[in-house]
């Protein structure tokens, strides 16, 4: 789908050789903080900005040689795109298939369908500027989809919405994925790329520093946390002394915890319980622990995904 | 999944798809105009300010010793002027809606892109047509009487022509600038001199003779002449020759240049 895009502006590069491939009931998630260049890889394959080098082609058409083609096949929402708050979420569905060039019937019936399926009903004809964020949201992702598009843009879908409409947003990203529709999805939230995506690449500074699915990445950069809670202080003390000549233990002691960085799987956790029980030390509780996607973005980029909003353009 | 895509598209389809589309856009800003009102009281206002102002506080000085009715020399030039108001809100509303987030929608679409800023300057015609016939109205109340109703309507036709015409070099502005308070501010610089140096208050030979080429020639002064002719039955064929040369004239240069600005891509 992309391959090597670059894009500069002046002399700041945007967008550092970027390549990736998105099959059908494919979910993307393009990962990476603000100002990554997320935004402007999704500019450039929806030909709302020229591609410096490299090349990017949807569904057979080449992004740059002919953006109408890929305009009839692609649907776009999130910040970079919007809608006409001055008319309602039926009047601007009509719009947009109108300039989608669909015939009347089929205009009619994919409007009804699409206001119905995502709950739009109690809202449609007010105008938009009057929705809350969760609606405005839901319209400009339904507002992608009047013409059934073979690869769907999100930039950033969620951002700004409370957890009920995120849910609403996500569960309508995987059922139109499971309906056949290619999907990008740019994001900073490292729990929606895990929940949504197939495929991750994670993007700081314009260049790709990781890619791959989220249960490998999180097994590449990532360990295994075994998380040991004691009864005691005394049990808690002996612990670490029985513990000491290990790497990678660190210990809480307001929790009464100990964390071990395990990287011999299974075995290695239970090698450490059992050593615990034979010293007869009074563990109340343990959970091993999966790296979240947070701890990756971390490794990788070297900052928290936390970072102050910022409107990227 | 699959679609059926035309593998070649032939010029006649792309321009019945551009009629398609500038109607669609049409509609769009027909229905958000009518969801702003004041825009079309606003347009109105002006005209009134200029009428009301215009006759009662200058017409005495500028029609004294005259033997000519001021009013009726001030009306045909309200026309134009409130079009020419009306190109100038044209030009600031397009900055808004470009600015809004739905442009990149737009952009992103299969559509023909010059539709993005005619739907705009067609609606906004039609809305300057509306705030002509109120201001001609209150013309007819204040006394002032046309030659006849044919001539009435070609005169406010003609004045909603050329406020399209300036419509346009207000949107390639726009296009440009994409800062509403900024495009308020430029367009005083096009707006004023052709406003006041012109004949629509005043006629020209009352002008220093330096001023009297530039008030003579300039559009909004052959627009108000000939829309003059028209009111009053007493056309001079080289003023619409003049008037609607201006109009063809600013739509050939400013038409295919706002659009070439409108999407240019970063």
């Amino acid at each position: 789908m992309a391959n090597a895009l670059a894009k500069r502006f002046g002399e700041v590069v945007a967008v550092d050789d970027v390549s990736f491939t998105v099959g059908a009931s494919e979910v993307l998630g393009l990962l990476g903080p603000n100002g990554a260049g997320k935004t402007t890889v999704v500019r450039m394959l929806t030909t709302l900005s020229s591609i410096d080098s490299g090349s990017a082609s949807i569904a057979g058409h080449d992004v740059a040689d002919d953006p109408d083609a890929v305009r009839r096949v692609i649907g776009l929402a999130g910040q970079s795109a919007a809608v006409d708050e001055k008319l309602s979420a039926r009047e601007n569905l009509e719009l947009f298939a109108r300039l989608y060039k669909l015939a009347k019937p089929i205009r009619r019936r994919r409007i009804a369908d699409l206001i119905e399926r995502f709950d739009m009903g109690e809202f449609a004809d007010r105008p938009a500027s009057t929705y809350s964020g969760g609606q405005r949201r839901r319209l400009d992702i339904v507002a992608a989809l009047v013409a059934e598009p073979l690869a769907l843009f999100l930039d950033e879908p969620t951002t700004g919405l409370d957890p009920r409409s995120r849910a609403e947003v996500w569960d309508a990203v995987r059922s139109l994925a499971n309906e056949g529709t290619s999907i990008l999805l740019t994001t900073q939230y490292l729990d929606e790329a895990d929940q949504l995506a197939d495929q991750i690449l994670v993007i700081d500074k314009g260049r790709t520093v990781a890619t791959g699915t989220p249960e490998s990445l999180k097994r590449d950069v990532g360990r295994d946390v075994l998380e040991v809670s004691l009864l005691t202080d005394d049990d808690l003390q002996s612990a670490r002394r029985l513990l000491a000549s290990e790497e990678g233990v660190s210990i809480d002691p307001e929790d009464c915890r100990i964390d071990f960085s395990i990287t011999g799987g299974t075995r290695q956790s239970l090698d450490v319980l059992r050593r615990l029980e034979d010293q007869a030390v009074n563990i109340s509780d343990f959970q091993l622990r999966r790296p979240t996607l947070d701890d990756v973005f971390l490794a990788l980029t070297g900052s928290s995904a936390d970072e102050p909003e910022e409107i990227s353009r | 999944m699959t679609t059926i895509q035309p593998t070649h598209r032939r010029g006649a389809t792309r321009l019945t798809d551009a009629g398609r589309d500038i109607a669609t856009m049409l509609w769009r800003d027909t229905i958000r105009t009518a969801r702003q009102p004041e825009m079309l009281v606003f347009a109105v206002v002006m005209g009134v300010f200029f009428l009301v102002l215009f006759n009662y506080v200058f017409g005495g000085a500028i029609g004294a010793g005259a033997e000519v009715d001021y009013l009726q020399f001030l009306v045909p030039g309200v026309f134009v002027i409130t079009a020419l108001q009306g190109a100038q809100q044209s030009s600031m509303g397009l900055a808004t809606d470009l600015a809004e987030g739905v442009t990149d929608r737009f952009r992103s679409l299969p559509m023909s892109q010059v539709a993005v800023i005619a739907g705009r300057t067609l609606a906004d015609a039609f809305r300057n047509l509306v705030g002509l016939a109120l201001v001609a109205l209150l013309a007819l109340v204040m006394g002032y009487r046309f030659d006849s109703a044919t001539g009435a309507v070609a005169a406010i036709l003609l004045a909603t022509a050329v406020g399209f015409g300036f419509s346009w070099l207000g949107a390639a502005i726009a296009a440009k600038v994409r800062q509403p308070d900024m495009v308020g501010m430029l367009s005083m610089f096009w707006l004023f001199p052709l406003m006041l140096a012109s004949t629509a208050f005043a006629p020209a030979d009352s002008m220093p003779g330096w001023l009297q080429p530039f008030a003579t020639y300039q559009p909004i002064s052959v627009a108000s002449d000939a829309v003059r002719g028209l009111c009053d039955g007493a056309l001079d064929t080289g003023d619409l020759v003049l008037a609607v040369g201006w109009t063809v004239g600013l739509l050939a240069v400013f038409a295919p240049l706002s659009i070439r600005i409108y999407t240019e891509t970063d």
